[in-house]
């Protein structure tokens, strides 16, 4: 089979028209998995009984597939009266998948600020959370900038794990198009090449990003 | 005089520390009056920064009370906080935020802490820039001065928070010889303003000027305690007599 430049081009409406899903669920699951991740961070920082089961939650996200992620979500939560749809269950499941390598990210990032740091602000009687907010955190994110951007992109390029919930994201798009037309190569090379425009996108954000925060006031 | 005058700036008492089987600190017992300016001196390992670093609880000790004014630290969790607020520390390394500028290295505490508003804390933290006498650099990052001047943005910044009682962790040991003096000379300044200073140092100058009382601990203890004119003309501990012997030559 011949590769038809001008069936791909005309995939490409139909695919990109679902550009705003694959966005919202990459986007949405950045956040999610940021927050929870950080949070997890936190938690298993502050040591005791919460920081060890943490750290085992991380530890055991870590080594299950995302696909056995979803799948639970969507058809194991229902049977304890938990119902959600699949594009909350896609964010949701993202969200938390990812939050544990986030957790690590953030873990060393944290690790890398001089205890010196968080000393000063004592001194200075902040509490804890703004000592978290206004000292920790942004020193943090200058020293992860670069493998934070990694997880975005892989969690750009997790999105089409959802097509198995059936939410209509871009490969999902690209995929009924071959289904109906019996044409393959097209489509999900369309859709491959979006995926990779959005992520270089991404990469370039970061790095931007990256040279802002660490700017004039590089260590 | 007021009252809170009266009381002892530190109190410290019956003090001891360990970090696991190594006793670091050995019935310390220290009274520093309001006004006072302590240097603490002694070979490395002696337990001066320890010492120091427990009167803002920084450090944690199992035995011994330490009491800053009328509060006993550990006492009580919220007057524990308000000493720690009223006291002022400058570190070795001066530890000031990288991501902030100098202004909102001095602003932040006073805006977050005491919800100070924005207006207020920069007219303050600039007259504390200027009596640090680096007032033209508040819009710079830490990074983009001199040791000198970040320790001396050090300072300030811990002097925004009207402390009672200031403390010094070895100020001018990062410093390359040109900028100790810039420090010293501001510390001088406080001293002369009647500020409550504890310095660990190894400035045996700056002692012998400033200081009225020389602490010298050697391995956990104080070993001696005397007026700078005593302590450097004659010392009575042979560690003392050595530790001097190898400063001054």
């Amino acid at each position: 089979m011949q590769f038809d430049v001008a069936f791909a081009l005309s995939t490409v409406p139909t695919i990109l028209g679902a550009i705003g899903m694959t966005l919202l669920v990459a986007a949405s699951s950045c956040v999610g998995a940021s927050a929870i991740g950080f949070g997890f961070e936190l938690i298993r920082r502050s040591g005791g009984w919460g920081g060890l089961l943490v750290g085992f939650v991380i530890d055991f996200i870590r080594a299950t597939p995302v696909l056995v992620w979803l799948y639970c979500l969507y058809f194991i939560l229902p049977f304890y009266g938990i119902r959600l749809g699949a594009l909350a269950t896609g964010m949701i499941g993202l969200s938390l998948y990812y939050s544990g390598y986030l957790a690590e990210v953030f873990k060393a990032g944290i690790d890398a600020i001089p205890n010196g740091q968080a000393e000063a602000a004592k001194a200075l009687g902040l509490g804890r959370m703004d000592m978290t907010i206004f000292v920790i955190a942004p020193q943090m994110l200058r020293n992860i900038a670069a493998p934070m951007g990694n997880y975005f992109v892989s969690i750009l390029k997790a999105t089409p794990y959802l097509a198995v919930l059936a939410v209509p994201e871009m490969l999902g798009r690209a995929f009924d198009i071959a289904s109906d037309t019996y044409r393959y190569a097209e489509p999900l090379t369309v859709a491959g090449l979006i995926f990779l425009g959005l992520a270089l996108l991404i990469s370039q954000a970061i790095k931007r990003l990256e040279i802002r925060l660490l700017g004039p006031t590089a260590r | 005089m007021t009252q809170t005058d009266d009381k002892p700036a530190v109190q410290i008492a019956s003090l001891n520390k360990w970090y696991g089987a190594f006793h670091v600190l050995k019935e310390v017992n220290l009274t520093i009056p309001s006004g006072s300016r302590v240097v603490i001196c002694g070979p490395s390992g002696s337990g001066k920064s320890t010492l120091i670093r427990c009167l803002n609880g920084l450090e944690a000790y199992q035995q011994g009370t330490v009491t800053l004014g009328t509060i006993e630290l550990g006492a009580n969790a919220r007057e524990t906080v308000l000493a720690r607020r009223q006291t002022g520390m400058v570190f070795q390394s001066f530890n000031l935020f990288p991501h902030l500028t100098v202004l909102s290295n001095c602003t932040l505490a006073l805006r977050r802490v005491l919800r100070m508003p924005r207006n207020e804390a920069e007219s303050l933290a600039r007259h504390f820039l200027e009596k640090v006498r680096i007032p033209e650099q508040a819009t710079k990052y830490p990074a983009q001065l001199s040791g000198g001047q970040q320790q001396r943005v050090a300072i300030a910044r811990a002097l925004c928070m009207n402390p009672r009682l200031m403390l010094f962790d070895e100020p001018t040991s990062a410093l390359d010889p040109e900028m100790v003096k810039e420090v010293l000379d501001v510390m001088t300044g406080l001293a002369h303003e009647g500020m409550t200073m504890i310095c660990v140092t190894h400035e045996m100058g700056f002692a012998r000027e400033v200081a009225d009382q020389v602490v010298f601990m050697d391995q956990g203890s104080i070993v001696e305690q005397a007026s700078p004119v005593a302590f450097f003309s004659t010392p009575n501990h042979p560690r003392a007599r050595s530790f001097l012997n190898t400063l001054l030559h």
